[in-house]
């Protein structure tokens, strides 16, 4: 572990009556790429604007390097942030808009020219000082955006979805310009999105949010492995969420049937979320499986064959390397140790999962 | 294409006849006027009129009154637009119709009543006198022409600047707070040059009125303060001195039109910079 860097504590917030932030403790060390991953409204901007200083939270403190800023305006904080739309000042020319914190702290001209230099370079936007921000695309302006803000050498820089309105290529390319620059400058970011992809790349730590509250935090892979609700498992990557009975340890009953499982520590005959991600699910034949279906789509998605097959009343998504004949019958076979079972989380986030659904 | 865009300026054919008929040929008119004497012989005089002592001293008059009034409408707006651009949408809507209000009445009527306000026995100095002070009057001064000119014309000041100043993305300024500025230096670096070409419809629309605003100099001014715009008015009225009239017209509307060449082309290249 290392040195905590910011500190959130019991943080709430509502607005217009709506709580938008319940209680939330967040801990973000230094040198992290934290990503704060959930749907729009799950109030990740909302926090991040909170450490930013642009909102107040109602309850709750935010200590940066131990000392408390919970009221400290957002010009006075050692943090800057990236945001979605660039915001770059449209009056000034590119150089004009680097350097503009800078100006503001009254640096030397020498001291200016050398660093708006370097944030260039860092941006790879070297021969543009001269441009007026409007005529760059959107993602030059992006990355002067990004020299803007780390041009004043932050120790924290946040970013609200940055590449949001870049097209996918791009989006990609830049993500690995992020992690680049990150690790050139070697300093704390605070990453929001919605694309739990994007979290899943870049990240060494996310936190999954869902109205108002972390639902998990973790390294890419614990998270996207080992979902610790059917909230999260649904959020990140594609999943086949079915309600499931745990019969007893290492035994779980799917539509009827008997399936072996390594999850242990239930009730018996507790109602469990059964979550089994589309790649883990093997195409076999008809009652070779643990249960039969009809193949109804077939998609090519390049990498890999989108199949849908219909058992009962449930549409199974599977991902395989091999096509499958659309109204052909099928089995569907699954590892034991790739089924996660999961305790039913509490009714408020059904109720999400239903909408997303 | 081509058809069509003819089929669209065909359009502005109602306009078009309107401006020739009303616009452009009354200044034909006037610049006829304005280049002969009395017997129909070529002459500048009446356009150099202007520098007569008794002319320049109105033009003189005129351009301290414009300025004066145009300097406190652009200080009293900025506050006010940044007060009202941040109110929610139904509220800023509601204090803006307060602020049109005044223009949906008579032009001399209100005036009018100014006058009743500011006269030697009229309220102002009703109630400064039930204060014990005396001596104090404005009255037919400079300040109560002022008083109505910028009564008439703030609006004309207030609504292109607002419109500017809530064209600014909420977002630049919160990025310049975050790159560290403090509010004052977020006005002066991000709002105040954004709004600058708002600023500058503004100015057109208030200077140029004030100069030349005849009306309120002889309600509010008693008749004894001239502004370059009373001069003609007598020109054509009491002298009939059409020619005359006419030529200082013409004197003023070059010197009007230097001003905004000057106003208008820093507006343009504010914009190429912004845009």
């Amino acid at each position: 572990m290392g040195e905590t860097i910011l500190e959130l504590k019991n943080i709430s917030k509502s607005f217009d009556g709506k709580k938008i932030l319940d209680d939330l403790c967040l801990n973000i060390e230094k040198n992290e790429f934290v990503t704060l991953l959930g749907p729009s409204g799950c109030g990740k901007s909302t926090l991040l604007r909170i450490i930013g200083g642009f909102v107040k939270p109602d309850h709750g403190q935010v200590f940066f390097e131990g000392s408390d800023i919970t009221s400290m305006p957002p010009e006075k904080r050692q943090v800057h942030t990236v945001f979605q739309k660039y915001s770059l000042f449209p009056h000034m020319n590119v150089a004009d808009n680097v350097a503009f914190g800078l100006k503001l702290k009254k640096k030397n001209r020498d001291y200016i020219s050398e660093k708006v230099r370097y944030a260039m370079r860092l941006v790879n936007m070297e021969g543009y000082e001269e441009r007026m921000t409007t005529s760059l695309s959107g993602g030059q302006q992006q990355r002067i955006a990004i020299a803007r803000a780390i041009v004043n050498e932050p120790k924290m820089l946040l970013l609200d979805e940055p590449l949001g309105a870049l097209d996918l290529k791009l989006r990609h390319e830049m993500q690995k310009e992020l992690m680049r620059i990150k690790h050139e400058v070697g300093i704390t970011f605070v990453y929001v999105t919605h694309d739990q992809e994007e979290a899943l790349t870049m990240s060494d730590r996310i936190v999954v949010m869902n109205q108002g509250i972390i639902q998990q935090m973790g390294t890419s892979k614990s998270i996207y492995d080992e979902p610790q609700n059917a909230f999260v498992a649904d959020f990140i990557g594609d999943s086949n969420i079915i309600n499931g009975i745990m019969i007893k340890d290492r035994l779980v009953l799917i539509h009827g049937v008997e399936v072996e499982c390594v999850d242990e520590g239930f009730d018996p005959n507790e109602p469990v979320d059964v979550v089994i991600r589309p790649e883990d699910l093997v195409i076999v034949g008809k009652d070779n499986g643990f249960t039969n279906g009809i193949v109804t789509n077939l998609i090519y998605k390049g990498a890999y064959y989108d199949i849908s097959v219909a058992a009962g009343d449930y549409e199974w998504s599977v991902q395989s390397n091999v096509p499958a004949a659309v109204n052909s019958e099928v089995g569907l076979f699954i590892e034991p140790e790739n089924i996660q079972i999961m305790k039913k989380p509490k009714s408020s986030d059904e109720e999400v999962i239903d909408k997303l659904g | 294409m081509d058809k069509i865009l003819g089929k669209r300026s065909a359009l502005a054919g109602p306009y078009v006849i309107w401006a020739v008929g009303f616009t452009v040929i009354p200044l034909l008119v006037i610049i006829k006027y304005a280049l002969f004497d009395r017997s129909g012989a070529f002459t500048l005089s009446n356009i150099l009129a202007i520098f007569d002592p008794v002319h320049l001293r109105a033009l003189v008059f005129s351009l301290e009154i414009a300025l004066g009034c145009t300097a406190i409408c652009i200080i009293l707006a900025y506050p006010l637009v940044l007060a009202i651009s941040r109110l929610r949408f139904a509220r800023s809507g509601f204090m803006l119709v307060i602020l049109i209000l005044p223009m949906w009445m008579n032009f001399i009527l209100k005036l009018l009543a100014w006058q009743m306000i500011l006269s030697s026995n009229g309220v102002l100095n009703m109630i400064i006198s039930a204060l014990g002070i005396t001596g104090f009057d404005i009255s037919n001064t400079p300040l109560s022409i002022m008083i109505g000119v910028i009564y008439e014309y703030f609006p004309y000041m207030v609504l292109p600047v607002f419109d500017a100043v809530v064209a600014i993305d909420a977002d630049v300024i919160e990025a310049a707070r975050d790159l560290g500025a403090k509010k004052s230096t977020v006005f002066w670096k991000i709002i105040f040059p954004l709004s600058l070409p708002g600023l500058m419809s503004g100015i057109t629309m208030v200077f140029v009125p004030s100069m030349t605003s005849f009306v309120t100099a002889d309600i509010l001014g008693g008749g004894k303060l001239q502004l370059v715009g009373n001069i003609i008015e007598q020109e054509f009225i009491q002298s009939m001195n059409w020619n005359l009239g006419s030529g200082l017209s013409v004197a003023l509307m070059i010197f009007i039109l230097i001003s905004m060449t000057f106003t208008v082309n820093r507006n343009e290249r504010e914009e190429e910079e912004a845009w």
